[in-house]
């Protein structure tokens, strides 16, 4: 028996085709930060719910706690989906010409800015008037959900004020651009909610 | 012998000692406003996820769709 050896002719193997990705690893990740966020949110909101429900005699506000700013909240919120607005029409501008874009993308920053400015003042306000995070569990709830969408809202604003600062120097990408808007959207978006929720 | 004397044990501690087995005693307590907040509260958390995962995954697949159409149209055109 002889153990012949064969020669086959080797075939270069093919390139593996790349396909460019749909989604930039920026704004999936992204992505599912607000989806942790969004449970997050879900969970103070289901709490909210059921401690209102739970309300001896169904009186929220509890006897003696302040009642709420609701037309000058509604006025912040105002601002805040106009920035919101402001912000997608910056992304078209970029899209179009990116040094067009500084003047909305400047304005929305503002109105945020303006949405959590108004909300410290609320807030000083308030804390005047008596409610805190012991007073009740209404100041409880109250200075946790919306603490947390403050908290949430400057974190969105400074990564939009860096987003500026690179565009100004012609360094922004539209990924980064993406990935902050995605932020700021988010913090748009649930703000509705939570203000239904909390002062409504 | 040990095995069935187990599984009789099992089987007449499963017939009389419990009732019902609440998860979480405090969801089927008080008024019927909280029991609806509970239900409504648990049915909110429980889909919201689904319909993240299930959103997301629909507009991926839209995009690679639309990539895939894209990148065809390219290659016809070369």
């Amino acid at each position: 028996m002889s153990s012949g050896s064969f020669a086959y002719p080797i075939e270069p193997r093919p390139a593996p085709v790349r396909r460019k990705p749909f989604v930039s690893s920026g704004v999936l990740g992204m992505l599912v930060f607000i989806f942790a966020e969004v449970m997050f949110f879900a969970g103070l909101i289901s709490a909210h719910t059921i401690v209102k429900a739970q309300t001896a005699g169904g009186m929220w506000p509890p006897y003696g706690q302040p009642r709420l700013p609701v037309e000058e909240t509604a006025i912040n919120t105002a601002a805040l989906l106009v920035s919101g607005i402001v912000l997608l029409l910056s992304w078209f501008a970029f899209r179009r010409e990116r040094s067009s874009a500084r003047i909305p993308l400047a304005l929305s920053i503002l109105l945020g800015g303006f949405f959590v400015y108004s909300q410290g003042l609320e807030w000083t306000a308030l804390l005047g008037e008596g409610l805190t995070m012991q007073s009740s569990s209404y100041g409880g709830f109250f200075y946790l959900i919306v603490g947390a969408h403050a908290l949430h809202a400057v974190g969105a604003l400074a990564a939009l004020v860096w987003a500026f600062f690179r565009l100004y120097k012609g360094l922004l990408t539209e990924t980064q651009l993406a990935t902050v808007a995605a932020f700021w959207y988010f913090v748009v978006l649930v703000w509705p909610v939570l203000y239904i929720q909390v002062y409504l | 012998m040990s095995r069935l004397r187990t599984l009789v044990l099992a089987l007449i501690a499963l017939a009389t000692v419990p009732e019902i087995a609440y998860a979480c005693a405090v969801c089927f307590d008080g008024p019927g406003e909280t029991r609806q907040a509970f239900f409504a509260t648990t049915a909110f958390l429980s889909l919201l996820p689904l319909g993240m995962v299930a959103g997301t995954g629909a507009w991926l697949r839209n995009k690679a769709r639309r990539a895939d159409t894209d990148g065809s149209a390219e290659s016809q055109d070369d």
